[in-house]
């Protein structure tokens, strides 16, 4: 079987035009989208509300999941705890945000009920469901209450930490996780609790300290690229192979962004694996190139590129293919996750192979003709 | 065939056979693995939290501990500076103060550690012996030079309080807590492919950390290597004044030695907590302390030894300086200790201090507990040891050597951690996805297999045969290494099979090329092989440029990820160019087919 005859010759070069018009324009199009209307983060970044609560009676982590899907929460994460039966830990990105002048509010009405100085330290978490007091001395806790609702906070319970050394109240607050138990509740009248055992905000698994890892090897991982591209073919090639791979991470972060997909740390890997594929793609057709390039004395690079292009295409297609098909088992088979990152995966093949042929070649050229001065 | 295939062969069928056994503990369910083949491959194949779930830990970060270890710091500088303050020193010698001079400096203004409402107020008090000195102090002295600190009360009298600024605790707090979630996922990274979550909640001052797979020895290692806070710090063991005074009236059971060192020792079972409890009692003086460590047991008394150091409050070198640390072995008793290599401002202090107190004991603290406490010979510079004494077996004190080295190569913890929760977790994910995920990676590979076997023909069945070698090899290896593999994971395995395949398509298509020129079978295999040879290499190679760069660099999830990757270019590497080759070898020289057909 074949899919290209051999000896095809396409003037891929005299299309690049109009195909890398288009590419530059998805990728602009991928980075505004970036900003506007950016992306839909999951809870591996953004963070979430989790919630524990006890089952009455038995319940399956697939009801409860099934349950909370119906009522509208994306992905819920419902874990069972493994040593009390129908106990879950229930995550979801949803959070009760607590506005900047509604605190404001809530901490005048503290320090007035409390007097001068009384209040060391008032912080509200990022899930707005709970704020955090350091006071110092003993205050009375049915007027630290009064004070918090009359600053227009639903106080749902007030605990005094004072045991330990560092005395401080935690009060949790009506938000996400007592509209998830209602929801509950209503779905399985005869078992869900009345209340949870625990709410908490949970912090981004994906903090600081990954985002500036991340960003430091990509860097890095860049400059090595280019430095060993350069050795081993030569200065030409270097630049197009990874503003290729650039190009391709974009565009499938573009196109999730705008499909308001959420972007977890799956997707990360994703991207990841699209730019190994990309400059994997992109150096075999290099490859080919410099060998020509010693072979055939007479011709153009511009002429090479596509001698070179035309001659790889069968092997381009059938790679792209068995990737694909790998790919498009999970895309359709797959459920949630999995699904997500099978359609990264699909586009930034796609993509990849294209911009092997009309972004990382034609760049070489252009660098070609900028470093020989060549017309 | 010649010698050179049949030891190809060899190779190949070995390291087939090693992938296999390395693999078979992982799917002992399926097919009995036998103890032996247990015993020998430890690891195996660790499932992520979203397919089997783990172990849930919370831990408090102790901020108090690490405010209180800053006022602690702040408060020897706050004495120095005073110095230059009264004047006994100038500004330019305020890190380099002699000891006469600091105790006159001590004389006139003294600088104490104070506690308020049972330590929620961590202060430090100045008391000046004459008013003089006093006058000087003012509330920009105390701006200029200590950000940290502000003036609670008694400006101009003879004593000044001065109290940790409330902003700058708030600050603390989270420091401490980001301080040690980083230091907690350094130290699970250099445990291997693990794949943890780790949440930091500083405004809670708490740490989540959840942990794959379902083996409860591991576990315990794991939270040891976690919680532990791996304080190194190098002190000054005082031997020359008087402590007499300080270790009043022991009570049963702990005895004093009076010789040329003072100390008290315990020994039997509770001897530890007994001596601490006896050492919390004592009045040691503010620039001093006491710690604990192993003595040798004694055969009248019995039992395991411990006992006090009496040492200098100040230590100049810690482990902050710590530059690289390694497993050794003592040179004549063969036992394990562990090697460390200070950095250069690290050598400097250590030289330094070593320098000033030849002669000296300086005790080697981790975590409060001294761990040896040798004379100062001489100079010491760069590099040091951590003797772990011969208390337990070999074996023990091998695996405590190792995960030592983890902790001090990852950094100390800015404070202790409290355990605060600690729960087994179902699955993030449904049976139904997992199911799912599994049978979509199955026909996502067989997909591949039929498709290469109908477009290449017999070069597509040689793929095939590399396609499911190179998927017992990586399996294999992370079996091998107790990878964790999440349900992602399984997705990019099968993606690394539809682009392992990709050396076979760049060899495949290179023999085409060359029979179509007329070549023979065998000489189409040599000079498809030869031809193709590097594009494979350097395409893998750059892959493999940018894999080791997120290996390095990378933490948590994208390590995880770098080594998947790394793994699976090896295996795809070996199996793509090595194996197929003794495979098409066999077909051209062996059976010496006359056509080859490769679709």
């Amino acid at each position: 079987m074949e899919f290209i005859k051999p000896g095809t010759y396409i003037d891929f070069m005299k299309y690049r035009g109009p195909v890398i018009t288009v590419l530059s324009l998805m990728a602009l199009l991928s980075l505004v989208s970036l900003f506007y209307p950016g992306p839909n983060y999951g809870i591996d970044f953004a963070g979430g509300t989790e919630v524990q609560l006890a089952f009455t009676g038995d319940t399956s982590p697939g009801e409860v999941r099934k349950a909370l899907e119906d009522a509208g929460y994306a992905r819920p994460d419902v874990i069972s705890v493994e040593d009390s039966p129908n106990e879950y830990i229930i995550r979801v990105r949803e959070v009760s945000s607590l506005p900047e002048d509604q605190v404001e509010k809530i901490r005048e009405a503290v320090d007035a009920a409390l007097g001068e100085g009384v209040l060391r330290e008032m912080k509200v978490s990022p899930g707005g469901d709970k704020i955090t007091l350091r006071v110092s001395g003993e205050i009375h806790e049915q007027q630290l209450q009064e004070a918090l609702e009359a600053g227009g906070a639903h106080v749902r319970s007030l605990n005094s930490l004072s045991g330990s050394r560092d005395p401080r109240y935690e009060v949790h607050l009506v938000g996400v996780a007592d509209e998830l138990t209602a929801q509950l509740r209503e779905r399985f009248p005869d078992r869900a609790p009345a209340g949870a055992l625990r709410v908490e905000w949970v912090g981004p698994k994906a903090g600081e300290q990954l985002r500036e890892a991340a960003i430091q090897s990509l860097l890095y991982a860049i400059a090595f690229i280019m430095l060993y591209v350069a050795f081993r073919f030569d200065l030409r090639f270097a630049p197009g192979g990874v503003i290729a791979m650039l190009h391709d991470a974009l565009i499938t972060l573009g196109i999730y962004v705008l499909l308001q997909k959420e972007v977890n740390l799956t997707t990360v890997a994703a991207l990841l694996t699209i730019m190994g594929y990309s400059i994997n793609d992109t150096i075999v057709v290099f490859d080919r190139i410099r060998e020509n390039m010693v072979r055939v004395r007479d011709k153009s690079l511009r002429e090479l590129i596509n001698i070179s292009t035309s001659q790889m295409l069968s092997r381009t297609i059938v790679t792209s293919l068995t990737t694909l098909l790998s790919v498009s088992a999970f895309f359709f088979l797959g459920t949630g996750v999995i699904q997500d990152i099978a359609f990264a995966l699909g586009i930034g093949i796609l993509i990849g192979t294209l911009s092997s042929i009309f972004i990382a070649a034609p760049i070489t050229e252009l660098m070609d003709r900028r470093l020989f001065n060549r017309s | 065939m010649d010698r050179g295939w049949y030891f190809r062969l060899a190779i190949v069928v070995g390291s087939s056979v090693l992938g296999f056994l390395a693999l078979w503990p992982s799917v002992d369910r399926w097919l009995p693995c036998p103890d032996i083949v247990k015993e020998t491959f430890e690891n195996q194949i660790n499932p992520g939290l979203d397919i089997k779930g783990g172990l849930r830990l919370m831990y408090e970060v102790e901020v108090d501990e690490y405010i209180r270890d800053r006022r602690d710091r702040v408060a020897e500088q706050v004495q120095r500076q005073c110095g230059v303050l009264i004047g006994v020193v100038p500004e330019e010698e305020v890190d380099d103060i002699d000891k006469a001079k600091l105790e006159e400096i001590r004389q006139r203004c003294k600088v104490e550690r104070v506690d308020k409402d049972g330590g929620a107020v961590r202060a430090i008090r100045i008391t000046f012996s004459n008013q003089e000195d006093a006058q000087k102090l003012s509330k920009t002295w105390v701006k200029d030079y200590f950000r940290d600190l502000r003036v609670a009360s008694g400006v101009g009298d003879l004593v000044v309080d001065l109290h940790m600024r409330e902003e700058q605790l708030a600050n603390m707090r989270e420091t401490a807590v980001r301080q040690s979630e980083r230091t907690i996922t350094n130290r699970i990274d250099s445990m291997g492919v693990l794949e943890p979550t780790v949440i930091a909640r500083p405004n809670d001052g708490d740490i989540i950390i959840e942990i794959p797979g379902a083996q409860e020895s591991s576990f315990e290692r794991i939270k040891s290597i976690i919680s532990r806070t791996a304080q190194l710090r190098f002190q000054i063991v005082d031997d020359e004044s008087d402590a007499r005074a300080v270790f009043a009236a022991p009570p049963e059971g702990i005895y004093l030695n009076a010789g040329s060192q003072t100390f008290a020792e315990a020994y039997g079972e509770d001897a530890r907590d007994r001596l601490r409890a006896y050492i919390a009692t004592l009045p040691v003086p503010d620039d001093h302390v006491i710690a604990i460590g192993r003595q040798d047991a004694d055969p009248e008394r019995g039992g395991e030894g411990w006992r006090t150091y009496y040492m200098y409050r100040v230590a100049d070198a810690t482990g902050e300086d710590l530059d690289d640390a390694s497993v050794g072995f003592d040179p004549q008793s063969g036992s394990p200790e562990v090697d460390f290599t200070m950095n250069t401002r690290g050598a400097s202090r250590m030289a330094d201090l070593t320098g000033r107190n030849i002669g000296k004991r300086m005790a080697i603290v981790l975590d409060d507990r001294v761990e040896s406490a040798p004379v100062i010979q001489g100079q010491i510079g760069a590099r040091g040891r951590i003797t772990l004494g011969a208390y337990l077996d070999r074996n023990e004190l091998l695996q405590e050597a190792r995960d030592l080295v983890v902790v001090l190569q990852a950094g100390a913890l800015p404070a202790p951690l409290r355990p605060a929760n600690e729960q087994l977790i179902g699955p993030t994910l449904g049976q139904d996805s997992v199911r799912k995920g599994a049978i979509a990676a199955l026909v996502g590979v067989v997909l591949v297999l039929i498709f290469m076997a109908a477009y290449y023909q017999v070069a597509g069945l040689v793929a095939d045969a590399m396609v499911l070698l190179n998927l017992q090899l990586l399996l294999g290896t992370m079996s091998g290494i107790g990878a964790t593999l999440t349900l992602p994971g399984v997705a990019a395995i099968a993606l690394t099979v539809g682009m392992a395949v990709d050396a076979n398509v760049l060899i495949t298509e290179r023999i085409r090329e060359e029979l179509r020129l007329g070549k023979s079978p065998r000489s189409a295999v040599e000079q498809g092989y030869a031809r193709a040879y590097s594009s494979v290499f350097d395409s893998q190679l750059t892959t493999a440029i940018a894999g080791i760069v997120l290996w390095q660099f990378g933490t948590g999830p994208i390590k995880g990820f770098a080594t998947m990757l790394l793994i699976g270019i090896g295996t795809s590497l070996f199996t793509g160019t090595f194996c197929s080759k003794v495979l098409f070898d066999w077909l051209v020289r062996g059976v010496r087919v006359q056509r080859l057909r490769v679709g």
